[in-house]
């Protein structure tokens, strides 16, 4: 899954800086040393996804020929392996013409990028459907163009202004660019409207289906790039007014907006690797169940024994039936303890939020010390997230890494620590600099990242699905805490940043009433 | 042009990296199986079995594997047969005794997602 996103970001930018170089910044006449600048960027770009295509293809053919029986040459006819050469292929075409010089090679790297393009088309959902499957390629092609020519395209925008010195010529790149942005907003749209319209088939396959959750996180995603990306368009023609603080602006948003388009890649890849929800017409939630599910009920604060929980099994045992099969069964205990955890950490993130709404105001300045309280949480989290292992558990320290769910869960506790001592020190004035302020806003926002990517074996569909319901508004809310920190710190003008100081710690408080309020029975 | 903060880099490397790390596990679910012959938990009559599999998508079927656990534990690798119909797996009749068995399935989509899952059943 996580080579699928990679891929998809990396075309998403080698396409995108294919597309600003050729309909932005050589109509706009962008002077020659930034057209190096920016080729250098999309050539490594483009390298990284034929290497990131290539490991993709080998994880699969491994699979194949290590597992199954299968041989090299077996592996070799299969689809995947042909169209995964010939988009790395191609990859490593627009790698070499991009790092030459000459003005023709850049042109000639536009049919690489169609073959790139048409590849990741054909290893998409659309390629394997049964009904539909001419159009729903082209829908998905439209879908990837409009995600290049705009997400990908706007990190080779803010390249360009960064080095920029003539401001006539950044209006002029900027306004092509924003042509190209709208009709690539509008082919984003229509594919991915057209695509749901086949893959969700019905309101409760978008509300019932993890496929529709995910759907619905990219929607929100998108409405809040659109709603910046308005901003800047809007900026965009008034900027012969006052060129420089407004293409600072545009730049600060666009930023934001690339954090935000690149989470939403990430969400499609976890799409790309659920069936889609017409698929599924069994074990689909009803509104019903997802009501009980969010009524709010009294939150639990007291744990069941550790004794109670079920007794773990080797770690030999629990890698290999989590090959073939989706995690076991808890019991109540085990869900108890699951449901204790989720809560007290909601009390602590709610507290955090709440002292960082007040730490907004002068006449609070003991509550600039909010960070500390992710420290209890990263504590929490390894003492008590994983009971089957250490220092709770059977399971020794070291041998419990093989476990990726353990892993993951560590490596969080460890990067919470880090922020919230980054964080703190930034808050309290103990380090002044402009770097450790922004660890709080990267780490958040990629942790919103990853959460839409995480998901819980918890041996029952709905079960997992309703995991999802909650796990789900965490990711966006964290991403948008991100995004909205990284705006208050990095957006010139006081008005405009003191509105983007009050989402993030709003997002904090709704991420703890959100965990307060999780239950998995 | 009046510059405000270079980009930190290494910042977005960090956060990069940090992703790479917790590479999260992720249940490729893609193709789903929609019926099989025998089903999940059936109680089937022996002593022959024909399996048979139909998925919500075209399974590459060159690319795929059937096995049958027996009630002793051992795997055996079926021979699939010449697929009738882009989204099915079947392999041929297959002899069984009275017991537990299960069918693991490995089906390889058109799209190159591979995905795994069980069916338990019962021979009488």
């Amino acid at each position: 899954m996580l080579l699928r996103a990679a891929t998809l970001a990396l075309e998403a930018l080698t396409l995108g800086g294919v597309a600003f170089l050729l309909i932005a910044a050589l109509p706009a006449r962008i002077r020659a040393g930034t057209v190096t600048r920016l080729r250098t960027v999309a050539s490594w770009s483009a390298l990284a996804l034929a290497v990131a295509q290539i490991l993709s293809v080998a994880t699969s053919s491994a699979i194949l020929i290590g597992g199954s029986g299968f041989t090299l040459r077996d592996v070799a006819t299969a689809d995947f392996f042909l169209l995964g050469l010939v988009l790395a292929g191609s990859a490593l075409a627009l790698f070499w013409l991009m790092r030459a010089s000459s003005r023709w090679t850049l042109f000639a790297c536009a049919p690489f990028a169609l073959l790139v393009l048409a590849a990741s088309v054909g290893m998409s959902h659309a390629a394997a459907r049964l009904d539909h499957r001419p159009l729903l390629l082209s829908l998905t092609g439209l879908h990837h163009i409009g995600t290049a020519a705009w997400i990908g395209a706007m990190p080779f925008l803010l390249m360009a202004l960064r080095r920029e010195e003539n401001q006539v010529t950044a209006g002029r790149y900027v306004r092509r660019f924003s042509a190209m942005a709208m009709t690539s907003v509008s082919l984003l749209v229509f594919g991915g409207v057209g695509m749901a319209f086949f893959y969700v088939g019905s309101w409760q396959g978008m509300y019932g289906t993890t496929y529709g959750i995910m759907l619905a996180a990219k929607i929100y995603l998108l409405l809040l790039i659109l709603g910046m990306g308005a901003g800047n368009f809007f900026l965009v023609r008034q900027i012969e007014r006052a060129p420089a603080p407004l293409l600072v602006r545009l730049r600060r948003f666009s930023e934001a907006e690339i954090g935000l388009g690149f989470t939403a890649i990430l969400a499609a890849a976890s799409l790309t690797s659920q069936p889609p929800a017409v698929d599924l017409t069994q074990d689909r939630l009803t509104s019903h169940e997802i009501v009980e599910r969010m009524r709010w009920e009294e939150p639990r604060m007291t744990s069941p024994p550790l004794q109670a929980l079920v007794p773990p099994t080797s770690m030999q045992v629990a890698v290999q039936s989590s090959l073939f099969s989706s995690g076991n069964e808890n019991d109540a205990n085990d869900r108890a303890w699951s449901e204790y955890n989720h809560h007290w950490a909601g009390l602590i993130v709610l507290v955090a939020g709440l002292l960082a709404l007040l730490a907004r105001s002068k006449r609070f300045p003991w509550a600039h010390h909010w960070p500390l309280l992710f420290i209890a949480l990263a504590v929490f989290i390894i003492l008590r997230a994983d009971p089957e292992n250490w220092p709770l558990g059977p399971r020794p320290f070291w041998a419990s890494f093989s476990s990726p769910d353990v892993l993951q869960h560590r490596m969080y506790a460890l990067l919470i620590t880090a922020f919230a001592i980054f964080e703190w020190a930034v808050e309290t004035g103990r380090v002044k600099s402009r770097i450790s302020s922004y660890v709080f806003p990267l780490m958040c926002a990629a942790g919103g990242a990853l959460l839409l990517t995480h998901s819980h074996a918890l041996g029952n569909i709905k079960d997992e699905m309703l995991a999802e319901m909650s796990h789900t508004p965490i990711a966006l809310l964290g991403a948008t805490a991100g995004w909205s920190r990284w705006l208050e710190l990095r957006l010139p003008q006081k008005r405009d940043s003191k509105i983007a100081s009050f989402v993030w710690p709003v997002c904090l408080v709704l991420v703890g009433i959100v965990l307060l309020d999780y239950r998995e029975a | 042009m009046k510059k405000v903060g270079s980009f930190p880099r290494q910042l977005v490397l960090v956060a990069v990296f940090a992703m790479l790390v917790l590479a999260p596990r992720f249940a490729s679910a893609h193709a789903v199986l929609v019926t099989s012959s025998p089903a999940a938990h059936a109680t089937v009559k022996g002593p022959e079995i024909a399996i048979n599999l139909k998925f919500n998508s075209r399974i590459d079927g060159a690319h795929s594997r059937l096995y049958l656990v027996d009630p002793s534990g051992k795997v055996e690798m079926l021979t699939l047969a010449p697929q009738e119909a882009p989204d099915s797996l079947a392999a041929p009749a297959v002899k069984v005794t009275a017991g537990a068995y299960t069918i693991r399935w490995q089906a390889t989509a058109a799209d190159g997602h591979i995905t795994r899952g069980e069916i338990p059943f019962t021979v009488q």
